[in-house]
């Protein structure tokens, strides 16, 4: 009988062994978030699916890029798949196989572009290249505490004070009218991002968009600097303007800072990124969980403008599995997968999730997050975007700290950025 | 009668040696080799030879400029107030008596905290809305501050926060050093009729000049690879104002992905460890091969 049962066991796992489409493991580098700890769960399906085991790895997004630095190179790679967020594509895409070179899926289906949200392909663009893969729609979404705004008193007192409705602001003009109004009755009217983080760039380029200039631009494959003095001045001292209303401590403020506030109750309104929204919807940690409503950010006096952060999937040219990785990246992308994960904490970069009716209905901010990916813009595109990226923050910090005249900052921004442009060869 | 060095010692050394030549002396040869290139670490392949390129930009860079005079500012003004402290709770903790034990053992717990959470603790007590120092602050009428988002007080604090964490190290060095000292030589100089301060700067300080020699070279070489706390605290702003050599080094070597230039740096840094290391070991610190 023992016999038997041993016969029958091997017959059974060479019969499982050769009937899956693969027999390897692959290597996966992400960020560690909701949504790629989500992903984690979804692997074990995966795995019994096409036979690929994989070993999904989760570090800090801070320290992705140096992993990634020391990991992968043109002639070796220690992983299959990289995430990259979407401003580090440009220096990175020369290590990745272009994805209209990927291979056709066996198990899961190659998704074409039309099935993501607006402008999430742009992320894994460069040169006119998709140099990978988009795996969510990560944008600037406005969330607005609904309870304030539908409170009979504070409209009606909104409106004989301001001449119109109160609600979720639309533009700039209305954010810095309520924002006023509610600092006036003990409630922080904005939270600001100031850290020196990466946020504190996105901020600068946020507003800078709003009223109608960008530090950089693209023309003609080169990178040339293009902020307009008096547009970036005004939009310093708008910024000014709103952190008259910002929480105590408003010039350091992060990620953790603006949660804390808005999660007590303290805050009206504010950007926040998609990953970091269930912190605010969960119970146990906030005391605005179901008060929020979500929206796309307010339109400053030059246009809408929401920007962008997409994680990209990229295939490493040096990796020696890239059909299984290929299928670990169309099985992330599709409907099956995001539409299990979602309620386990996965944000998905596909349209027909973001605005799955039954989605939204626990997730209302799926169909804020589409909505900004349509005004969505990028920040800037170019290799050097790190050295950038600072220069614009440093700069940025001096002028609304008060620390320097917003005319003189915006001076200096531009000079640094020449600068850096020269340096590198533009 | 000297012992002949046979082939047989070299083996015994043998491990150690090759433990030193590939932890210390190998990284320390590769990063003046990377020092030579401009290097990126996504475009290692296409690595261009600069010899002494590097070097020369980096005297140009006013960042770099700016960031080595933080360091060394941080060393100068918290190595002395590290040493002033420690020598002189080392001197009032001289003493026999469990009290004394008790409160000896519990001033060494700063040194115990990781840098990263010390950094992080630091943090929390100048948050303008909750945090300790700053609601102190407050009352004594500074008002309601983002404390960390002023320049020169962030400086400050970091400098603060290492003496904090690190001036019991040196009255441990200082302390071991104290209740080793023969208490004959205090009692003769209260018999010769001299005061405390005659004691301290003719007797206590001169025998101990070795072990605050010591202390202050272990120190030096901690305060200059100084970075968790920092980059916790303040991240190397607001601005520019805390950003310590190290933190340059980093920003340059694993956010822009410099790595040659963020390798001279690193040379220069080990440069000026050399230099101070030399002065404070000079005429303070006796080697074995040199004494009688």
């Amino acid at each position: 009988m023992r016999r038997v049962i041993s016969v029958l066991l091997l017959v059974f796992t060479v019969f499982v062994a050769f009937s899956a489409p693969y027999n390897t493991t692959i290597k996966v580098l992400a960020w560690d978030d909701a949504l790629t700890q989500a992903l984690k769960e979804g692997i074990p399906d995966f795995e019994k699916q096409t036979g690929i085991k994989v070993v999904l790895e989760l570090i800090p997004s801070g320290n992705l890029l140096q992993k990634i630095g020391v990991s992968v190179s043109m002639d070796k790679t220690d992983y299959d798949l990289v995430t990259v967020d979407e401003p580090f594509v440009p220096a990175l895409a020369h290590l990745f196989t272009p994805f209209n070179n990927w291979s056709a899926g066996k198990v899961y289906k190659k998704p074409n572009l039309s099935v993501f949200a607006p402008n999430a392909f742009e992320a894994a663009q460069w040169m006119g290249t998709f140099v990978g893969m988009p795996v969510n729609a990560n944008v600037y979404i406005w969330i607005t505490r609904k309870d304030l705004i539908s409170d009979p008193k504070n409209k009606q007192e909104f409106k004989s004070k301001y001449g119109y409705n109160l609600g979720v602001p639309k533009t700039f003009k209305e954010l810095r009218d309520m924002a006023e109004f509610f600092s006036t009755k003990g409630i922080y009217g904005f939270a600001p991002f100031t850290k020196q983080a990466e946020g504190t760039t996105a901020e600068a380029i946020f507003m800078f968009e709003g009223f109608g200039t960008r530090p950089l631009e693209i023309v003609n494959n080169r990178v040339v600097v293009a902020l307009d003095d008096k547009k970036a001045v005004e939009a310093i001292n708008f910024y000014k303007e709103l952190l008259k209303f910002s929480p105590v401590g408003a010039l350091d403020m992060g990620h953790s800072e603006r949660i804390a506030a808005f999660n007590q109750g303290k805050v009206f309104t504010m950007f926040q990124w998609p990953a970091l929204v269930p912190q605010h919807e969960d119970p146990n940690s906030s005391l605005v969980a179901g008060k929020i409503t979500y929206s796309a950010p307010p339109v400053g006096p030059a246009g809408a403008s929401a920007i962008r952060g997409c994680w990209v999937l990229g295939m490493p040219n040096a990796s020696k599995n890239k059909d299984a990785a290929a299928e670990f990246a169309y099985w992330w992308a599709s409907l099956e997968t995001g539409t299990k994960l979602v309620p386990k904490g996965f944000t998905p970069a596909r349209s027909d999730i973001l605005l799955n009716p039954t989605m939204n209905k626990d997730r209302p901010w799926f169909k804020a997050i589409f909505d900004s990916m349509k005004g969505s813009i990028a920040r800037p595109r170019f290799p050097q975007y790190a050295e950038a990226s600072q220069i614009i923050r440093d700069n940025w910090l001096a002028a609304i700290s008060g620390k320097v005249t917003p005319e003189s900052a915006v001076k200096k921004m531009k000079d640094d950025l020449n600068d850096l442009l020269k340096k590198s060869g533009y | 009668m000297k012992r002949k060095r046979t082939f047989k010692h070299w083996i015994f050394i043998l491990p150690a040696l090759i433990l030193v030549i590939s932890i210390l002396v190998y990284p320390i040869f590769y990063s003046i080799y990377m020092s030579a290139y401009d290097w990126n670490l996504f475009h290692s392949d296409a690595k261009k030879f600069l010899g002494f390129g590097n070097y020369l930009s980096l005297f140009k860079d006013r960042e770099f400029l700016h960031s080595l005079w933080l360091q060394l500012g941080f060393i100068v003004i918290a190595l002395p107030i590290e040493t002033i402290i420690g020598f002189f709770v080392a001197i009032l903790l001289n003493r026999d008596g469990k009290f004394y034990d008790v409160v000896r053992a519990l001033l060494l717990l700063p040194v115990f905290v990781l840098p990263v959470i010390s950094g992080l603790t630091w943090r929390m007590l100048l948050q303008p809305e909750y945090g300790m120092i700053s609601f102190i602050l407050e009352k004594l009428g500074f008002g309601v501050k983002a404390w960390l988002a002023e320049p020169n007080f962030a400086y400050s604090m970091v400098i603060i926060q290492d003496i904090w964490r690190m001036w019991p190290f040196m009255f441990m060095f200082i302390y071991a050093g104290l209740s080793g000292m023969p208490k004959e030589y205090i009692e003769a100089a209260q018999i010769d009729g001299a005061g405390l301060w005659k004691k301290i700067t003719k007797i206590v300080i001169p025998y101990l000049r070795p072990t605050i020699a010591t202390a202050l070279l272990l120190r030096l070489i901690d305060a200059l690879r100084i970075f968790s706390e920092v980059y916790v605290m303040t991240g190397g702003g607001p601005g520019n104002s805390t950003l310590l050599l190290s933190l340059y080094i980093n920003k340059q070597a694993f956010e822009f992905f410099n790595i040659g230039y963020a390798a001279a740096m690193g040379v220069i840094l080990l440069i000026v460890a050399l230099i101070i290391a030399f002065f404070i070991v000079r005429g303070n610190i006796q080697f074995e091969g040199e004494k009688g």
